[in-house]
């Protein structure tokens, strides 16, 4: 399985070990090259916080600056959603959702990453099964960590904001402030529609992860396909040389897009799911 | 489940390592730098709220200043022209005053005058008659060509005062 580079490659559903072994277990299996692009990008998040943050000054610099502009816009964003008795506890976990998942759609898309490994020839040249570096936003692994990470936040918050039994009151309880022999008799129904809204909660983190994955992994599908079209085609290589830089232009600038998309939708469909199981009864107006 | 969850390429050891991975950027963005960003937010907005309760304070108490700089205007104004009031008043007493006493002064020196002048002229009108008596008796005495007795000075004096008086 010889190492080399080229512009893109498929990507496969399992994110394999950056070590891959012929023989018997590979070392540290755990260590995918979508764990391996985790650390890189928790490294850097880190050493870019740490910079923004470590001399802090009331004129901030340039990075600082920048640093804080991004807080203060997800802090303000976060806030007029779960409102402003939450935002101080929900906030490091979401802006850490947020930027996690920017910097690793992001990071993505830099060259080499998903085309840098080990593979074999192939028909139209050498074909990468294994890259170095995989989009670890395009790794159901990473996506659903996030989201059970994220899925045992909200239910320790839920709990603790509201209580055990408001909570169940919130999901199984008679709404509409329905009183009398009428609520008794709508009890049966608002029990289903709780079990429903149980179920349609145990999938929060299966939807929240496949749609991260789905949008991820697409858009490395599509960017490799891109590339490959002349190939595909089989165009002259002159040709299939221009189109393979050429074609993926745009496609790149709606990746940037959609990865800035992909981490808003998450954060803020996390910051809804916090919103609608802490809101007071008074305030969601129940 | 367990098909789909191979076929999506989920492993057990990957995801906890993912979980683990997260959880740990998380434990150090919200102790190392979102914690401080948010105090530093949290610090700003108490500058700026004490700035904007500051600003009110000084608003109102500049609103309250000006009501009271126009309540002394006002009242210094009243007081004004109640002064010029009872300085014309006092003005136009003590000129009547005046005025009736400079009449008076002016009565009593007329007065005065007219009696000066009456005494001056009863003097005057005493020495003319004293003056027309004796120069009768020495026109008398020259006219008759003798020495007037006393007695003859006397009645001629007499007389001559009688034809002054009448």
């Amino acid at each position: 399985m010889p190492f080399s580079i080229i512009l893109a490659s498929a990507l496969t559903l399992d994110a394999p070990t950056i070590f891959p072994s012929s023989q018997g277990e590979p070392f540290l299996e755990w260590l995918s090259n979508s764990v391996f692009v985790s650390v890189c990008v928790a490294a850097f998040i880190i050493w870019f916080a740490r910079q923004a943050t470590k001399n802090m000054t009331v004129v901030p610099g340039p990075t600082q600056n920048f640093f804080e502009a991004v807080v203060q816009g997800l802090y303000d964003l976060i806030e007029s959603i779960v409102g402003a008795h939450m935002v101080a506890r929900v906030f490091s976990l979401l802006a850490t959702l947020f930027i996690f998942i920017l910097v690793s759609n992001w990071f993505a898309l830099l060259p080499g990453v998903g085309s840098v490994g080990w593979g074999q020839a192939g028909e139209y040249g050498f074909n990468v099964t294994a890259p170095l570096l995989r989009p670890t936003t395009a790794d159901m692994n990473m996506t659903l960590a996030m989201a059970a990470v994220f899925m045992c936040f909200w239910l320790y918050w839920s709990i603790t904001e509201v209580g055990v039994k408001n909570f169940l009151n919130h999901i199984f309880g008679v709404k509409g402030g329905l009183t009398g022999i009428m609520a008794l008799a709508l009890i049966p129904v608002f029990l289903f529609v709780g079990i429903i809204e149980v179920v349609s909660m145990a999938f929060r983190p299966m939807s929240l992860s496949l749609r991260l994955f789905g949008n991820v992994f697409a858009g490395e599908t599509l960017l490799s396909t891109m590339i490959t079209l002349g190939k595909d085609l089989k165009l002259p290589a002159p040709i299939d040389s221009i189109l393979s830089v050429t074609i993926p232009i745009p496609f790149y600038f709606l990746e940037i897009l959609v990865g800035l998309l992909q981490a808003t939708v998450f954060m803020l469909l996390c910051s809804v799911y916090i919103q609608l199981s802490t809101s007071h009864d008074e305030e969601a107006g129940h | 489940m367990d098909q789909l969850l191979t076929q999506f390429g989920i492993a057990w050891p990957k995801f906890a390592a993912q979980v683990i991975l997260f959880l740990i950027v998380y434990a150090i963005l919200k102790k190392f730098a979102f914690g401080q960003i948010i105090a530093v937010f949290e610090q700003r907005r108490r500058t700026i709220e004490e700035g904007q309760a500051n600003a009110e304070k000084i608003k109102k108490q500049l609103a309250e200043s000006e009501i009271r700089c126009q309540e002394i205007l006002r009242k210094a104004n009243a007081d004004a022209q109640r002064i010029i009031e009872e300085a014309r008043t006092s003005s136009d007493a003590s000129t009547q005053k005046h005025t009736q006493q400079a009449i008076k002064d002016a009565e009593n020196i007329i007065l005065k005058a007219n009696e000066s002048v009456s005494l001056e002229r009863a003097r005057m009108v005493a020495e003319v008659k004293k003056e027309m008596v004796h120069l009768v008796v020495d026109t008398t005495a020259k006219v008759a060509g003798k020495v007037l007795t006393e007695a003859d000075q006397e009645r001629l004096a007499s007389e001559t005062s009688k034809q002054l008086a009448a």
